[in-house]
């Protein structure tokens, strides 16, 4: 090995937790193979002449890939590369709330590093299953569809799924504006959005009044894959970090469909072999590890995590669709054709789910949703069947129901930013539950 | 024991030169200086050991020397399994003491034909529609398929509530890949009512690295066998979900750079499902009835692991997405749902007559349904209508309230005996109810006609 000898030794007696070198030996896009590095654990933290930082991707009898994140200045071969000796860990700042992030802890909006940065690791051990607890605590979007028959629980996981432009992040955005002075720490994470997007999610928090108890955490386009791959994983660690502390924690993630694209893009240059869709075969398991951090713990604190998923042409069937239901406890299915009919928000009451229920709800609401829910799918059906006959020939009774159904669906509609209360929910739709009695 | 030197690590595939030649495949490994990190060996050459890491390899070094701690993977096997909850590794997850009787290796031969027991009695779940299209035998496998999100977990726990609960038959429940939130809660389910004594758990949840995943399922099968071949008698066995054992399986073929045929299966898939499911057999000491979730990915009916996990089934309950858009749960397809009993010979030619029936009315309904979004009802004659109408309260019919799922529905959950099933469809296909309101059917248990 012609490694330069008396400069590692140099090194090695100025900071004494650089133990071991080695030099670039091929270089491309978002990963580099070194060759000497030889004593290395898998997962190391790395760096390249000062020029660029990774981590040890895979160890090989003559070789190692490392995973670049963070690239300053072009690297070269012959470059010598570092081993920290330490897991490679992402960085933090308490100071991050009210502020858009990245997982580098540098504050996007003033351009600057924190100060009081501390060590995160990226997805770390998944909670044991014996420290979960049931999920019983509401934790309320202040939308009717939503609260009333597809409620969502602290410790939750509801896909938010649907088209472009049917208004998913306008669902998580309403949410956290309705959490003002419940005690929920929220973070927005964004993957491979723009960077005008963020802002503007980010004036739109701090109009409503509330980016005071949000963390936007973002990465964009234009940045190295590797980097958009980890922020999810690094967003849930704080999470989980708040979690174990006793907090509530609501972290929204937009999109997981760019995420698994990213996810396959880095494989398949990374060379596994692709499997369906050209995904690899272990898609499921990198978001299945990333949503079970959503959890209700029995140190009181809770993970609620709302993961969006853009389809395109309103197919919620497709690979990475159907993989992300099955693992979350439910999903609101957004559909375009409400959203163009106006009924906004725009929700696909058949296709949406909820499998936690009523568990998560006041009994009262609970008891006027599912009474809609059941009426309003009812309605839906039958709409369809009598739509060509002739209104004066049906029953008082047929016409009575699809009137009420009528006017249900004009109910639900609802404005951005204009959060119901529960009472609220309640006396708007009392009539569903009057009329049953009556029948 | 010092075997070797650590001298590739990449994801869960770890690659050891040896020091030694009586290394053998499944043998376990462990790092010498702490049992933090554990291999299994699968490829052996004349210098080196390949192996999958039983647990994270983060953190692992080149060059690590490891040791040899046993000659396979390990399960419980003596009466200290029952009421217990295990991980994959045949370790207990419930924090209580435990004290080891006795263990066997996960890795068991099949039942040889010689052994094999195939006659049996009926078993009623008392879900409506299973028992009427698809009616289970001891000893029966059935598969409950479905897309993500359309109610197998709820279709299984439902099935554990009506049979285990019911009869407190020895069983076994397998969480394969499936969420940790149902896994506790099925668990604290069962223990909040006492009803743990003849349970036994094992878990290898989706936030598990696949090794884990695959690895539970043998080890549940090993507590099935000592309840079937040392207890001698009847099991039930739940799996929710077999798919995540064939996904767990691709996963770990990928990570060690295997050929991958379609849509990333590995080409072994179906040695490796019959590796499963010939253990899971009806002897003369016993049956083992197994009631197995498979997950259809991507709405794919014809997926290959999926097709592969069926052909080993006696029957099957499919559940479609657009039953469950229509808010009817169980969201069952009664045209893909059978079982090898709907034979005349065997459930009787009422039955068999009746299932016929409905299946006719319904194909009917779906060609009429099509015929109204063009022309309306109106125009309909009138034995169509007839057929209309009875199908839609037959559709309804076969929903119900299921005891797990008071929670969503409000509705006290039914046992519907299979004889007032039968009673019911009668009266719904000769017309005796078409005075009755078609909602009056919707999440009922049996009809009380007033």
């Amino acid at each position: 090995m012609d490694l330069n000898i008396d400069k590692v030794i140099d090194d090695i007696k100025k900071d004494n937790n650089i133990f071991s070198a080695g030099k670039v030996i091929k270089v491309n896009e978002y990963n580099i193979e070194v060759s000497g590095l030889i004593d290395v654990a898998f997962y190391d933290e790395v760096d390249i002449a000062g020029k660029a930082k990774g981590y040890v991707f895979a160890i090989h009898p003559n070789k190692v890939i490392v995973s670049l994140t963070e690239i300053e200045d072009k690297i070269m071969p012959g470059d010598l590369v570092y081993s920290l000796n330490k897991e490679y860990k992402c960085l933090f700042s308490t100071d991050s709330i009210g502020k858009v992030v990245d997982i580098f802890g540098n504050d996007l909006i003033a351009g600057k590093k924190f100060n009081n940065l501390i060590e995160v690791s990226i997805d770390g051990l998944d909670i044991p299953l014996m420290d979960r607890t049931s999920v019983n605590r509401s934790l309320l979007t202040g939308i009717s569809g939503i609260d009333l028959m597809y409620p969502i629980g602290r410790g939750q996981r509801q896909l938010i799924i649907g088209d472009k432009k049917t208004g998913k992040t306008q669902i998580c955005l309403d949410t956290i504006v309705n959490q003002k002075d419940k005690n929920v720490i929220c973070m927005y994470v964004a993957i491979g959005k723009t960077k005008k997007e963020v802002k503007e999610i980010y004036y739109d928090l701090t109009k409503n009044g509330a980016i005071s108890y949000t963390i936007v955490m973002a990465s964009f386009n234009d940045e190295l894959p590797t980097k958009s791959y980890l922020t999810p994983y690094v967003a849930l660690s704080v999470a989980e970090e708040l979690m174990l502390q006793s907090f509530d924690v609501l972290v929204i993630i937009d999109d997981l469909k760019k995420h698994a694209d990213i996810y396959r893009q880095i494989s398949l240059t990374s060379n596994k072999v692709p499997g369906r869709d050209a995904y690899p075969s272990d898609i499921f398991y990198a978001h299945a590890r990333m949503l079970e951090k959503g959890c209700q713990h029995k140190s009181g604190g809770s993970v609620t995590i709302l993961p969006i998923v853009e389809t395109k042409a309103g197919d919620i069937t497709d690979y990475i669709s159907t993989n992300i239901i099955s693992i979350t406890d439910g999903q609101i299915v957004l559909s375009k054709k409400n959203f163009d009919k106006g009924l906004k928000p725009a929700i696909n009451y058949g296709l949406s789910v909820s499998r936690l229920g009523a568990a998560v709800q006041s009994k009262e609401l609970s008891k006027v949703g599912s009474k809609l829910r059941r009426e309003l799918l009812a309605y839906l059906d039958v709409k369809d069947i009598y739509e060509l006959s002739d209104p004066s020939e049906l029953s008082p009774a047929l016409k009575e129901s699809i009137d009420r159904g009528n006017k249900m669906i004009n109910d639900l509609k609802q404005y951005k930013y204009s959060p119901k209360s529960e009472s609220e929910m309640q006396t708007l739709f009392s009539y569903v539950e009057r009329v049953e009695k009556e029948g | 024991m010092e075997v070797g030197k650590i001298i590739s690590i990449f994801e869960i595939s770890v690659e050891v030169v040896v020091s030694d030649n009586t290394i053998k495949i499944g043998d376990v490994l462990e790092t010498v200086d702490n049992s933090k990190y554990r291999f299994e060996v699968i490829e052996i050459t004349n210098t080196t050991a390949l192996c999958i890491s039983l647990n994270s390899t983060r953190g692992l070094k080149k060059g690590t020397i490891v040791k040899k701690v046993d000659d396979g993977l390990k399960m419980e096997y003596s009466d200290a399994l029952m009421g217990r909850i295990f991980d994959a590794y045949g370790e207990v997850l419930d924090n209580k003491e435990f004290k080891s009787i006795n263990k066997k290796f996960i890795n068991n031969s099949t039942v040889s034909m010689k052994d094999l027991n195939v006659e049996s009695s009926m078993l009623k779940t008392g879900i409506k529609v299973i028992d009427f299209f698809a009616p289970m035998q001891k000893g029966f496998k059935m598969g409950l398929l479905g897309g993500a999100g359309v109610g197998k977990t709820v279709l299984i726990k439902e099935l554990i509530y009506n049979l285990y609960n019911a009869s407190k038959i020895n069983s076994v429940f397998v969480g394969i890949g499936e969420r940790s939130r149902e896994g506790k809660e099925l668990y604290d389910d069962i223990v909040s009512s006492n009803l743990l004594d003849n349970m036994t758990m094992v878990f290898g949840q989706m936030s598990k690295n696949p090794v884990v995943r695959s690895k539970c399922v043998q080890t549940g099968l090993v507590a099935a066998e000592y309840l079937r071949d040392e207890k001698k008698g009847d099991v039930l066995l739940f799996i929710d979900n077999i798919y995540r054992y064939i996904q767990a399986r691709s996963e770990i073929s990928m990570e060690l750079k295997e050929m991958l045929v379609g849509n990333g299966y590995p080409s072994s898939t179906a040695a490796e499902v019959s590796k499963i499911e010939e253990r899971l057999s009806s002897t003369k000491d016993g049956t083992i009835t197994s009631f197995q979730a498979i997950y259809i990915p991507a709405d794919d009916y014809n997926d290959d692991a999926v097709q592969n996990v069926v052909s080993y089934m006696d029957g099957q309950i499919v559940l479609d997405r657009h039953i469950a858009e229509l808010g009817i749960y169980p969201a069952i397809d009664v045209f893909k749902s059978t079982s090898r009993l709907v034979d005349i010979d065997k459930i009787g030619e009422r039955h068999f007559k009746l299932v016929e029936e409905t299946l006719k009315y319904l194909t009917r309904y779906q060609e009429l349904e099509e015929i109204i979004a063009v022309l309306g009802i109106d125009e309909l004659s009138d034995e169509d209508k007839n057929i209309f109408h009875r199908s839609r309260k037959l559709r309804y019919y076969f929903s119900q309230p299921l005891h797990v799922s008071e929670q969503f529905t409000n509705i006290k959950g039914e046992y519907v005996e299979l004889e007032d099933v039968l009673n019911d469809v009668e009266n719904i296909l000769n017309g005796t109810y078409d005075n009755v309101d078609e909602n009056a059917f919707f999440y009922i248990g049996k009809y009380n006609a007033h």
